[in-house]
C-alpha cells in the first residue's frame, strides 16, 4: 500500500480536475504550494497548468474552439514570478463532491478526533458528519474507528495542553526504577491505542517522549510551560530501533503478527520460512515477542536472548505448577 | 491551434475536455457530436480513426470517469430506451459539484484538517487528502490548526482496499481465512458491510453466506488477496452496518471477561489495569477475541497470571510451553 504509486491518465485527469476549483479558490497560488498541495514535483505541476491552456469547450460547428473557450492563464506570472493565476475559466470552477472513499477516509479520521477530550464540541461534530454524507457522490462504505477509552491521566494531560502548563507524575520505564518528572507538555501522540506525550522534561531538561500507561500520579501544576515553542524531535513509535541486532526465524503465515517489527527488517525467505534481521533497543524487549508468538518465531541469535526468552517462558509457566 | 500538435494529445486532456462539454449541456449531446467536436476525440477522427475504435475510446473513458465519480447521465431514446444511437450525454452540474448551500465554518475545517492527517501512510491518505482539497477550494478561510495532538490509525492489512471497494459496489467477496487453531484456511463468501477498527485491530463485518449468519472477521487471518465476485446484494443491507458491527463486538466483550492476577508495577500491570475493573482477587478484563489476549497475556511472562477461564488459561500455558521448547536448547 504505498501511497507513491505511478499515477495513469485517469488520476493526472483527477489532479486536473480538482487543480480547477483549487486555483480559482486560492486566487494566486506559487507553483511550489500548489505542487506540494497536489503531491507532485514542480515540473509536473507546471506541465499541468500548461496543459489547462488547451482544454475547453467543443469547437462550434467544425471550427477550432475560439480563446474565451478555453482555459486561460496569466503567461507572465508563471513565466516571471512562478505564480499561477487563472484568468479565463469555462467550467470545474466549484469543487467536485467527494467520493465515496475521500468521505469514509475523512468521517474515519474525524471519529479519532472525537475522542480527544476538549477538541470540538458533539454538535460540531454531528454537523460534519451530516455535511460529508450530503458532499458525497455516492454513500461511504461504513469504516468504524473505536478510539481506545479516554482515562483520568489522558485527559488530564489534555487539559494541561490547554491551559500550557507544566504537569507532574511518577514515570516506570521499563526495566528502571520509577521516577518523578515535571514536563512541558508539547505534543501528544496517538496510535494503535496508545498515547504517547512529548515534551521538555524538567529533570532530563530536553525533550523526551512518555507512554501514558507508564505515567501515575499525574498532576496539574501552575508552571507555566517554557519550552512549548522549542523544536519537536522526529517521532517513532517505541521498540523500532536499536543498536541489538537479532536473527529471528519464523513461517510466512506468522508474518502478519510480527508486522510492528518487520517495518525496518530486512528479511530472507526459503522455501516458506523466513529469517528476519531486526534491530531492537534491547534484547530484554524480545522475550516478550518470544513467549508472545508461542513457538511460531524463534530467535536464533543473539544467544543471551534465546536464554532469555526460554527463562521468560519457564517463569511464566512456574507460576501454573 | 495547429491539428498536428493535438492529434497525439494525452488522454487526461481529452477526460478533462469531456467532462467540461457534458458540463455545459443542459439537453446533452450525443455521441456522434461528441466524437466529432470534443477535443482529443475531433483530431483523431480527423486524422481518419475508425469509428468503432473511437467508440470503445469513449465508453472507456466514461467508465473512467464514472470511477472518478463524475455522474455521467444518458438520456435515451423514449421509443426505444435500449437504442443508444440518439442517446444523449451529459454531467448534470448539480450531481457533480459540492452543494452550494454547504459551507464550512473555519473551525470545522480546523477539524477536519487534523480528521484528514490520521491515515500516515495507508492508502486512505491519499483519499483523506484530496478529500480536504476539494473542501478547501471553497476558498473558506482556515481557522488557527489544531496543535498539541498527533492522531495516527495504522492500517497495513493488505486485504483492506479491496473490501472497501466491495462495500462501496455491493459486491460479494471471497477469501481464505485462518481461524486460530484450525490447520489450514477455509475459504469464506462474505457479504462484506462494515470495517471496523476495534483496540487497534481492523475487522470486516458482514454475511457469511456459507454459514448464513452475521461474522466479523479479523483482517491479520484473512491469508491471501481478496477477490470481489460479480455477485451483487442489495444495498439497504449497508444500513447502519457499523453500528451493528460495534454493538456486535460490544456485546462480545460485554460476555466475556478474564481473571488475572497481575504482579503490581510491572508491564503487564501497567498495560492491563488501566483497560480492566478491580476484583476480589486481582483484575477482571473484557475481551473480544479469545487468541488476542492469549498472545498479550503469553508476552507478559511471569507478570500475570491467569485464574479463568480455562480456555484462555489453557492457551497461555499453550503458548509459554512452545515458547520454552524452541527457545530451549542450544542451536
Amino acid at each position: 500500500m504505498n501511497a507513491r504509486k505511478p499515477l495513469v491518465a485517469t488520476d493526472r485527469a483527477q489532479i486536473m480536475l480538482q487543480l480547477v476549483p483549487y486555483l480559482i479558490g486560492k486566487g494566486e497560488v506559487s507553483i511550489t504550494e500548489a505542487a506540494d498541495e497536489f503531491g507532485v514535483t514542480e515540473a509536473h505541476m507546471r506541465a499541468m497548468v500548461e496543459k489547462l491552456t488547451v482544454i475547453g469547450l467543443p469547437g462550434d460547428g467544425g471550427y477550432w474552439q475560439m480563446a474565451n473557450d478555453l482555459f486561460d492563464i496569466d503567461w507572465d506570472l508563471l513565466d516571471e514570478r512562478d505564480i499561477i493565476v487563472i484568468t479565463n475559466s469555462v467550467g470545474l470552477e466549484r469543487a467536485p463532491k467527494l467520493t465515496a472513499r475521500e468521505a469514509a477516509a475523512l468521517l474515519a479520521g474525524l471519529q479519532v478526533a472525537r475522542a480527544i477530550p476538549g477538541v470540538g464540541d458533539s454538535g460540531i461534530f454531528t454537523g460534519l458528519l451530516a455535511k460529508l454524507a450530503r458532499g458525497a457522490s455516492s454513500t461511504p462504505a461504513d469504516v468504524i474507528v473505536v478510539p481506545a477509552p479516554v482515562d483520568e491521566v489522558r485527559s488530564t494531560v489534555a487539559r494541561a495542553l490547554r491551559q500550557h502548563v507544566a504537569v507532574s507524575f511518577t514515570y516506570k520505564a521499563p526495566n528502571a526504577e520509577a521516577t518523578t518528572r515535571t514536563v512541558d507538555p508539547v505534543k501528544v501522540h496517538m496510535a494503535s491505542g496508545q498515547w504517547y506525550l512529548q515534551g521538555w522534561c524538567h529533570l532530563r531538561e530536553s525533550m523526551r517522549t512518555f507512554h501514558l500507561d507508564r505515567v501515575s500520579d499525574l498532576e496539574l501544576t501552575d508552571i507555566r510551560i517554557a519550552h512549548g515553542e522549542d523544536p519537536v524531535p522526529a517521532w517513532f513509535a517505541p521498540g523500532t530501533a536499536g543498536d541489538v541486532k537479532v536473527r529471528l526465524q519464523f513461517s510466512e503465515e506468522a508474518a502478519s503478527l510480527l508486522q510492528d517489527y518487520l517495518d525496518r527488517a530486512t528479511r530472507e525467505t526459503t522455501d516458506g520460512v523466513t529469517i528476519a534481521t531486526i534491530r531492537v533497543a534491547d534484547e530484554f524487549s524480545l522475550r516478550r515477542l518470544a513467549t508472545r508468538l508461542g513457538g511460531v518465531g524463534e530467535i536464533i541469535e543473539p544467544e543471551s536472548a534465546r536464554r532469555a526468552a526460554a527463562e521468560w517462558a519457564e517463569a511464566g509457566l512456574a507460576q501454573y505448577r | 491551434m495547429p491539428a498536428k500538435d493535438l492529434a497525439k494529445s494525452p488522454p487526461e486532456e481529452r477526460l478533462v475536455n469531456l467532462v467540461v462539454a457534458l458540463m455545459a449541456t443542459e439537453q446533452g449531446i450525443t455521441k456522434d457530436a461528441i466524437l466529432t467536436s470534443v477535443s482529443g476525440y475531433r483530431e483523431q477522427s480527423e486524422a481518419g480513426a475508425s469509428k468503432d475504435a473511437l467508440e470503445k475510446m469513449f465508453e472507456r473513458d466514461k467508465e473512467a470517469l464514472r470511477g472518478l465519480g463524475v455522474p455521467i447521465e444518458t438520456l435515451g431514446e423514449r421509443a426505444d430506451p435500449d437504442d443508444l444511437r440518439e442517446a444523449r450525454y451529459r454531467v448534470p452540474t448539480s450531481e457533480y459539484v459540492l452543494p452550494e448551500d454547504i459551507t464550512f465554518t473555519s473551525a470545522e475545517l480546523a477539524l477536519l484538517n487534523l480528521a484528514g492527517g490520521v491515515w500516515s501512510e495507508s492508502s486512505l491518505s491519499a483519499d483523506a487528502r484530496s478529500g480536504l482539497r476539494k473542501i478547501l477550494a471553497l476558498g473558506i478561510p482556515v481557522d488557527e490548526p489544531i496543535i498539541g495532538y498527533s492522531p495516527r490509525i495504522s492500517l497495513r492489512d493488505p486485504a483492506f482496499p479491496a473490501l472497501q471497494q466491495a462495500i462501496e459496489q455491493t459486491k460479494v467477496v471471497r477469501f481464505s481465512y485462518l481461524k486460530p487453531g484450525e490447520d489450514a484456511p477455509r475459504a469464506r463468501r462474505v457479504q462484506p458491510l462494515a470495517l471496523i477498527e476495534y483496540e487497534a485491530r481492523w475487522h470486516v463485518f458482514g454475511n457469511d453466506l456459507d454459514a448464513g449468519a452475521e461474522r466479523t472477521f479479523l483482517l491479520a487471518r484473512i491469508v491471501g488477496p481478496v477477490e470481489i465476485t460479480r455477485e451483487a446484494f442489495p444495498a439497504s443491507l449497508r444500513a447502519d452496518a457499523g453500528e451493528k458491527a460495534l454493538a456486535g463486538l460490544e456485546e462480545v466483550a460485554a460476555r466475556n471477561s478474564a481473571l488475572l492476577e497481575v504482579n503490581p508495577g510491572t508491564e503487564a500491570a501497567l498495560r492491563l489495569s488501566r483497560r480492566a475493573t478491580p476484583a476480589e482477587q486481582g483484575i477482571r478484563l473484557p475481551f473480544v477475541d479469545i487468541h488476542i489476549l492469549a498472545d498479550e497475556l503469553a508476552s507478559y511472562g511471569p507478570e500475570v497470571r491467569v485464574v479463568e477461564p480455562p480456555e484462555l488459561r489453557a492457551q497461555v500455558i499453550a503458548r509459554l510451553e512452545a515458547a520454552l521448547h524452541v527457545h530451549g536448547g542450544a542451536r
